[in-house]
């Protein structure tokens, strides 16, 4: 099946050019950072987490609202989402990749990744993450391709599918939640110390992995004249309008705990990201923009007049997306490194090294949802034909 | 339905070879002979085992030492005779110091990259 | 990789010059720290010690920097003359920094404008050793925090989890940052997290950290915490003391005297 990745127009290949383009820079930024050391990253001694982090933490997200697909589906029975479906599961493969790629492109000796296997450590929070991503790519990976592949031949899915369906449900949700554990456990990082960081990491997961699950159905329909059903995007509208506004709630809910009980460490986190810090406030306009993109897409979301034309709906989906790139791929990590533990504030800029490498770990993660797509969608149209 | 059968199978066989692999390692560390008692011992006397058997499992005596005295602090070999000796790499390189290459002689020769003098100062290196 | 070997022996003072000195004679042989065979014969009992410090900050209030430079120079911690890339075990910084949550309205001015000692605080319930995800931080049979720098894998989640800002990450090869090497003691290597060791390896020698033993005001005393009749405990119960951020629940081992 996967041969069908390999035929396609001229677009398709200037497309893949591209990205390999962009792989091959990442790449030899990479191998730049191996020869001197992560020193050529804007990580330090205070901020000593970065961008690969912070795009980690966001593409889980990404990963794990595949579910908001496959619960309407399997669970529903929508057949609204039978063309999304499959979407859904494969952006998850790809998210999946590119959260492990960033784990490795953030280690300072990648030679030695499988020592986490090794030794194996159940009281460390990163142990459960590498399990529970590993096992969320490979339960992706066989059911969609085992139902596509059912497809392609006219027949049922096999019986053992439905189950590892399910299973990948409850396990959606395991990566985002250990995903927050990572932060939430650790004492002297006042802005990750909270109890809602995992549901509020479910909630803007399901946020802008739903709304990114939109762009990609739209784009579909433009190149690839693969149209996955406007009902079931107005459908995906109002699920990701649901969770940004528990996400936003959530976020809101966390302003009043720090400033009405008035700690200062509960207090400096949120501090420095939304207003500024002893004259440190970089990520000030960041913050704004994320709060403001967040809110405005929530409005054109909700409204059912709007998001019914194409062009607000891309919009608000896309507003929605940067909004939650932003809160959890710049603001989150950083936020909980300045101040310090010992108050000092330290502020971070990505370099260009560290930029073009997280570059080309978004285009392998692209690369594979490309191929991965063009399987699908010639499979569906044979089907259909 | 017999390519998905291939990826599961492939999958679950990579797994198995993954784990076998990582257990395999696991136990020819831990089950690693200890230094024999009677073969050798005389011509090298003043080593913790005899020559040929240094040449073969340094690596390995060196790891079991690092594990020992890092991770358990049982900093203390007692030799086959009877001698006490310092788990340390020290123990090794002040005994054989009168060539600054007796590492790297053989090293070289083999091709072979121990990443040991990454941290550890090596003879070659020191005053 | 081979060009920074070669730059870190020459700035050793070394290289393949003093091996053909050697050969011919002009030289004595390797002078590695020599292994001597000490007390501690049998494997450690676990728990039975707890090693602690006590600095007494009243004592320790001028601009020298002998522990430092001391620690530093035992542990052949690198020194790259920038923030971003610091390696440190041990450090003077001020009083709101070293104790954030402690009360500082209406103290005197000479208590928050004197200079306070920093270092690992070896804690009984370490936050780091947690969040490890290979065991190469671990906390010892005798309450050290220890770093296997032979597992360590970089993910830097220790220095996440320490909320005392005691764990340095070798950004870049820290060779390149040693100016005057002690052969002692090894380096560390670009790629892994490093800090205080308590100077475990001058301990099994029956040896004082090189802090204790450098500080000029003997402002640092060393002991085991589990020993009732031992001097630090003796001090501890004799003086107040206070620990940094004693509420997280780390337990540590460094006392301060204020």
């Amino acid at each position: 099946m996967i041969e069908k990745a390999l035929k396609g127009s001229r677009n398709y290949w200037l497309w893949i050019g591209l990205l390999l383009l962009c792989i091959a820079a990442g790449f030899s930024a990479f191998s730049r950072q191996m020869w001197e050391g992560l020193t050529v990253t804007g990580m330090g001694r205070d901020v000593s987490w970065g961008v690969y982090i912070a795009q980690f933490t966001f593409l889980v997200g990404v990963a794990a609202s595949a579910v908001m697909v496959v619960i309407p589906y399997y669970l529903h029975n929508q057949k609204a989402f039978g063309k999304t479906v499959i979407i859904g599961e494969f952006m998850a493969v790809a998210a999946t990749i590119m959260c492990m790629l960033f784990i490795l492109a953030d280690m300072g000796r990648p030679d030695r990744v499988l020592n986490v296997l090794l030794y194996p450590s159940p009281h460390a929070m990163v142990f459960w993450d590498v399990m529970v991503l590993n096992g969320y790519l490979v339960i992706n990976i066989v059911s969609a391709w085992a139902v596509l592949g059912a497809e392609r031949k006219g027949v049922p899915p096999p019986a053992w599918v439905k189950p590892v369906i399910y299973l990948s449900i409850p396990w959606a949700f395991s990566i985002h939640t250990v995903t927050a554990f990572l932060y939430a456990g650790l004492p002297g990082r006042h802005l990750w110390l909270t109890a809602v960081l995992a549901p509020r990491f479910l909630a803007s997961a399901f946020a802008a992995g739903t709304s990114l699950l939109i762009l990609v159905t739209l784009i579909l329909k433009k190149t690839a004249g693969y149209d996955a059903g406007n009902e079931a995007r107005q459908k995906l509208a109002v699920l990701a309008a649901y969770a940004g506004a528990a996400n936003f709630f959530m976020i809101g809910t966390e302003f009043f705990t720090a400033f009405y009980s008035n700690v200062p460490a509960h207090m400096h986190g949120l501090q420095y990201l939304f207003f500024g810090l002893e004259g440190k406030s970089a990520l000030v306009p960041w913050m704004w923009i994320s709060v403001i993109a967040g809110i405005g897409s929530l409005v054109v979301l909700l409204n059912p007049k709007l998001r019914q034309k194409t062009g607000w709906l891309m919009a608000a989906c896309g507003g929605m997306v940067l909004s939650i790139w932003i809160d959890k791929g710049v603001g989150l990590i950083l936020g909980g490194f300045v101040p310090s533990p010992l108050e000092e504030i330290v502020e971070y800029s990505a370099t260009f090294t560290e930029m073009t490498v997280t570059l080309g770990i978004w285009a392998v993660g692209i690369l594979v949802l490309t191929m991965l797509l063009k399987v699908a969608v010639t499979v569906k149209k044979e089907q259909e034909a | 339905m017999t390519l998905i059968k291939k990826i599961v199978l492939t999958a679950a066989g990579l797994l198995i070879m993954a784990f076998a692999g990582i257990y395999a390692f696991r136990y020819e560390e831990s089950s690693a002979e200890k230094p024999a008692a009677a073969a050798g011992a005389a011509d090298s006397s003043a080593c913790i085992a005899s020559k040929e058997y240094m040449k073969a499992n340094h690596m390995r005596v060196l790891g079991e030492w690092r594990h020992s005295s890092v991770r358990e602090g049982n900093r203390v070999h007692v030799a086959p005779d009877g001698r006490k000796i310092e788990k340390s790499m020290n123990t090794c390189l002040n005994c054989h110091s009168s060539n600054r290459m007796f590492c790297f002689n053989c090293h070289m020769y083999a091709n072979v990259k121990p990443n040991c003098w990454n941290c550890h100062i090596s003879p070659m290196e020191a005053p | 990789m081979n060009e920074d070997r070669r730059s870190f022996m020459k700035k050793a003072g070394i290289g393949l010059l003093a091996g053909i000195g050697s050969a011919a004679g002009l030289f004595p042989a390797l002078s590695l720290e020599k292994t001597v065979f000490p007390a501690w014969d049998e494997k450690p009992e676990p728990g039975k010690y707890r090693w602690g410090m006590l600095i007494d900050t009243r004592k320790c209030s001028g601009n020298c920097k002998e522990c430092v430079a001391a620690c530093h120079f035992t542990h052949n911690v690198p020194d790259f003359g920038n923030r971003k890339d610091e390696v440190k075990w041990i450090w003077k910084s001020s009083y709101e920094n070293v104790f954030p949550t402690a009360s500082n309205q209406f103290q005197s001015p000479e208590v928050t404008e004197r200079p306070y000692v920093a270092l690992c605080n070896h804690c009984a319930e370490p936050p780091c050793t947690k969040a490890c995800p290979t065991e190469a931080t671990f906390r010892r049979w005798d309450g050290i925090v220890s770093m296997d720098y032979h597992r360590c894998i970089g993910c830097r989640f220790c220095m996440a989890a320490c909320p005392y800002g005691s764990r340095s990450f070798n950004w870049r090869d820290p060779r390149e940052g040693i100016k005057l090497a002690s052969t002692d003691y090894p380096t560390r290597m670009q790629g892994v997290v490093e800090k205080c060791n308590f100077c475990s390896e001058r301990l099994v020698k029956g040896l004082d950290p090189a802090c204790v033993k450098a500080c000029p005001e003997q402002a640092l005393v060393f002991g085991d915490l589990n020993d009732q009749d031992s001097e630090i405990r003796r001090i501890l119960e004799s003086v107040e003391t206070m620990q940094r951020k004693p509420e997280l629940g780390t337990k540590p081992s460094v006392f301060y005297i204020i």
